[in-house]
């Protein structure tokens, strides 16, 4: 993962969101608390309204001149030279990673490189940027971290254990194989169905022999893979965002 | 909706077959990381080093080759070069024939596999006998291997003793102890007869023109005390700069292939057997092979020639373990194979286009690699070159993107669809024209659509109601509103 | 086959001309990839002995506690390095066939093979033997034993040490263990084309 240079906020801590097309689309809540999050903590959050989703689908499909077409736009939309805040390892990924191997030839990767430097993972960004590295309130509940592929090589899930653990309350189950991928990988879950399911129901197999109250994740694209299996087969899962649990412990604590 | 061939393949794998490479390999897996990070404080920095040094490596190939090359010549050892499968076979074909020789007992080679080497010696009257264990069963099933490391990973010990009963060597006994010592009794004394030893190379120093080659069955060694000629199968990509740097290649390559800190026998060889020596080859000859190799030099995926074949890919890659090595249809499997057997296979790319598709790209391989190669990134590059170049297997089960980037660059046509997404809350969605909705339903249930709702609840909450004392806020930006 | 060379060669050569720069040789520091575990421990045998035993090697420290373990097993027919039977052939007592030709027409006559070594790696517990000071590669590899002799002086520390030291030898072989596989549903199952049973003979 390229995570050569992160932009740090100035003293206003003004930051921009990018809510992800996950969230926009179906997880309004994470988008929701990740900016209830953000402000608990003194941060100015803007919102881009002509935001839409980071490019990835045609990325990982090989199609990138479609790709960088929707990545221009959101350089565009983005523009300015505040950190970029996203509550997805994944789009996070795309676009510190992702989106520099596609534009590698482009004239326009500097602008890419520019908006690369300043996004940050919420977890991540919590932790490493704002140097926030404990959380108060409270929330009872005994949880299972999925760690998000797209996460490997970043201090995502470092950050996120290190909150989590630090909220009265939480007790952080280990998981089996958590290596292993829940089988999601974008349009892998249309075009792999058969080795995409068989993986989610190995990772349900790990969790559930956890016994979680919860499964938490910094990234909504594994959890609707997870809890969509889960609760196709009549056995559903609760599942929520990093950043719910963290508003959440503010809320139950009445911080918030 | 259209899936993947791998995904098929998967899906109609035999339960058993399934199970022992899911077993295999996720055993596998863990020993190698259990042991690495007993053994070590911070084995990844271990991984990058070695990445570097193989990087260093291929981008230097155009010295170091020529240098290796005088190394070996002066060592004694007949330096070949073949630049096509055809030329490679065709080579140890023609050191045969100047000696006269009829019998070759082979140490397991990738290389050979990938020139497909038995099939053209046998056309022309040699006998090739393979004595690694794995692959001997390999050779008498006319099966082909389906793990780097562990050929016969797909295979039960049930099979196996039918396999041994039929090839007459011995009543059906499926014990692995009394198949194991089965055919050590029978390929000793092949090794004896045959004429000439057939090895691959795990490494070849530049600074001292030493190969080396790695086993834990001691075949390669009763290869080269049997018989009167080595001839070694060599990738051009195998090169180390010194030999101070198979201390830390040949520590990470056991620990990452079996889980051991060094394969059981680890030889060093420079020449032909030295004069008092009453065994061994008094002639060796290296084949430096390219079939393919300096296309992917020139490419953009140039860090799998990194690869040390270590298997780890393989094993932790939670695709390879649902589909099995045959379900790649090439001499390389898993994630390794995905990126190089595509490329390797230069016009027949299309045939194989489809194999980087076989990735969820959670990057597992990455992290266990030896050499750090960035394989999702690579599977990626081959992704844009299977689309950009319309290969068809490819293309199967992946939606069109076209539509959806016009969509995703035009915020007023994105929010509209956001709102109008909302009838999925209420059609069944077999009634809706579109196929990867259908195939995620399949298998999953879809989450209730929310399209906007953020949207409006950041546009209609009180600036400041969340976040008190702050009269510094500057209003959101009002763009696309 | 020399059009090959220069194929290969030009293509390579044209491969890597659009390269601005090329990938520098990384430097490192020697003590990384000793074990952890080995790390400090300057007492050679001991450390050789632990470590040969974890992969299922067997290290003596007399000739007798040899004769014991081979009268035990029955395995009274060898091979041995002309060179070293003068100084052992007093502890074996009649019963034992001790051949110092070793005739590969009689491969199974042989269970146990004496050779000596060239030096041994205690991090590890390898024993290493090469072509000059080996009297015969198949003496040393085809019975079910192998029999190493080894002075204390020659055990490395460890891996770097010992390819610092790699003798000028057209063949020399480091042994961690017996022969072994898992090719079968991964069962582990030694001797298979080599030695089922390796031992390090310490001689002083």
């Amino acid at each position: 993962m390229n995570l050569a240079h992160r932009q740090l906020p100035g003293a206003d801590k003004r930051v921009q969101l990018m809510a992800t097309c996950l969230c926009d689309a179906f997880y309004a809540d994470v988008a929701r608390a990740t900016v209830e999050v953000l402000e608990h903590l003194g941060c100015q959050v803007e919102f881009p309204e002509g935001q839409t989703c980071c490019g990835q689908p045609a990325f990982n499909g090989g199609d990138w001149p479609a790709s960088r077409r929707v990545v221009r736009h959101t350089v565009k939309t983005f523009a300015g030279d505040l950190p970029v805040i996203v509550p997805s390892g994944s789009c996070a990924a795309m676009m510190f990673h992702g989106a520099l191997l596609e534009f590698e030839k482009e004239p326009d990767l500097p602008e890419v490189q520019q908006l690369a430097h300043r996004t940050w993972e919420l977890a991540d960004f919590i932790v490493n940027a704002l140097g926030v590295k404990t959380w108060p309130g409270k929330f009872d509940a005994t949880i299972a971290l999925h760690r998000a592929c797209h996460t490997r090589g970043t201090k995502t899930c470092d950050s996120a254990v290190a909150l989590l653990t630090s909220i009265p309350g939480i007790k952080l189950v280990t998981v089996g194989e958590v290596e292993q991928c829940c089988g999601f990988g974008g349009t892998f879950s249309v075009s792999f169905p058969n080795v995409s399911a068989s993986m989610g129901e190995l990772k349900l197999e790990h969790i559930r022999a956890a016994k979680p109250d919860l499964l938490v994740s910094p990234d909504m694209s594994c959890m609707m893979h997870l809890g969509g299996l889960a609760e196709k087969e009549g056995h559903p899962i609760k599942i929520q965002h990093v950043a719910q649990v963290l508003r959440d412990a503010l809320k139950n604590a009445g911080l918030l | 909706m259209a899936t993947q061939l791998i995904d098929q393949f998967a899906k109609n794998l035999a339960a058993d077959t399934q199970a022992a490479v899911y077993d295999g390999s996720k055993k596998g897996h863990e020993k190698r990381t259990k042991l690495l990070f007993d053994t070590y404080a911070d084995p990844n920095r271990l991984r990058e080093l070695a990445g570097e040094i193989k990087q260093h490596v291929i981008e230097n190939l155009d010295t170091f080759l020529p240098a290796v090359e005088a190394k070996l010549q002066s060592n004694g050892v007949k330096v070949h070069w073949a630049s096509s499968a055809e030329d490679a076979c065709a080579a140890v074909l023609g050191i045969m024939q100047a000696r006269g020789d009829k019998k070759i007992v082979k140490s397991k080679t990738m290389v050979s596999e990938e020139i497909e080497l038995e099939h053209y010696l046998d056309k022309h009257g040699i006998e090739t006998l393979e004595t690694d264990l794995g692959e001997f069963i390999v050779q008498i099933d006319h099966d082909h291997p389906s793990h780097i490391v562990k050929p016969i990973i797909h295979k039960n010990r049930r099979e196996i003793a039918k396999s041994f009963e039929r090839e007459g060597l011995g009543a059906y006994n499926d014990d692995p102890e009394t198949i194991t010592r089965r055919a050590r009794q029978f390929l000793r004394h092949k090794y004896l007869a045959a004429d000439v030893a057939l090895t691959g190379a795990n490494f070849v120093s530049v600074e001292s023109g030493r190969m080396v080659i790695v086993t834990n069955e001691g075949n390669s060694r009763f290869c080269l005390a049997g018989t009167k000629c080595h001839i070694a199968l060599i990738g051009i990509e195998k090169l180390v700069p010194h030999d101070r740097d198979l201390g830390l290649l040949l520590n990470l390559l056991g620990r990452s292939a079996t889980a051991q800190q060094l394969t059981v026998y680890t030889e060093f060889i420079s020449g032909p057997k030295s004069a008092g020596q009453p065994d061994g080859p008094e002639e060796m000859h290296v084949v430096f092979v390219d079939n393919g190799r300096t296309d992917v030099l020139a490419s953009e995926c140039k860090e799998i020639l990194r690869c040390i074949r270590c298997g780890a890919c393989l094993n932790v890659c939670p695709v390879y373990r649902q589909a099995s090595g045959h379900a790649y249809r090439s001499v390389y499997p898993g994630p390794v194979g995905a990126v190089l057997s595509p490329l390797l296979a230069g016009k027949k790319f299309p045939e194989l286009a489809d194999l980087p598709k076989a990735s969820s790209l959670c990057g597992a391989c990455n992290e266990v690699c030896p050499v750090n190669i960035p394989i999702p990134d690579l599977l990626l590059r081959l992704r844009e070159k299977g689309k950009r170049e319309g290969a068809k297997l490819a293309a199967a089960g992946t939606p069109p993107m076209g539509a959806w980037s016009l969509l995703a660059s035009q915020p007023a046509a994105w929010k509209t669809a956001l709102f109008g997404g909302k009838i999925i809350n209420y059609l069944p969605t077999k009634w809706l024209p579109i196929p990867p909705l259908r195939a995620w339903e399949a298998k999953r249930t879809l989450p209730e659509w929310k399209g906007g709702e953020f949207r409006s609840w950041f546009r209609n909450r009180k600036v400041g109601a969340v976040a008190p004392n702050r009269p510094d806020r500057k209003p959101e930006s009002k763009e696309g509103r | 086959m020399n059009s090959s060379r220069e194929q290969i060669l030009s293509r390579v050569n044209a491969a890597l001309a659009p390269l601005a720069q090329r990938a520098a040789l990384p430097d490192w520091d020697r003590e990384m990839v000793i074990l952890r575990q080995a790390q400090g421990l300057t007492d050679a045998w001991p450390l050789f002995a632990e470590r040969m035993k974890a992969v299922n090697g067997t290290p003596l420290t007399s000739v007798a506690e040899l004769v014991a373990l081979l009268e035990k097993n029955n395995w009274k027919h060898g091979y041995c390095d002309p060179a070293l039977w003068p100084s052992l052939a007093a502890a074996f007592p009649a019963g034992f066939t001790v051949e110092t030709t070793y005739d590969r027409t009689r491969l199974d006559d042989y269970s146990f093979g004496i050779t000596a070594a060239a030096g041994a790696i205690a991090e590890t517990g390898t024993l290493v033997i090469s072509d000059r000071g080996t009297s015969s590669r198949l003496g040393a590899l085809a019975p079910w034993v192998h029999i190493v002799v080894l002075r204390r002086n020659q055990i490395y520390h460890d891996i770097p040490a010992a390819i610092a030291a790699l003798p000028q030898d057209p063949n020399v072989i480091w042994i961690t263990g017996p022969s072994k596989t898992a090719d079968v549903e991964g069962i582990l199952i030694e001797g298979v084309h080599g030695p089922g049973k390796q031992i390090a003979l310490l001689v002083d």
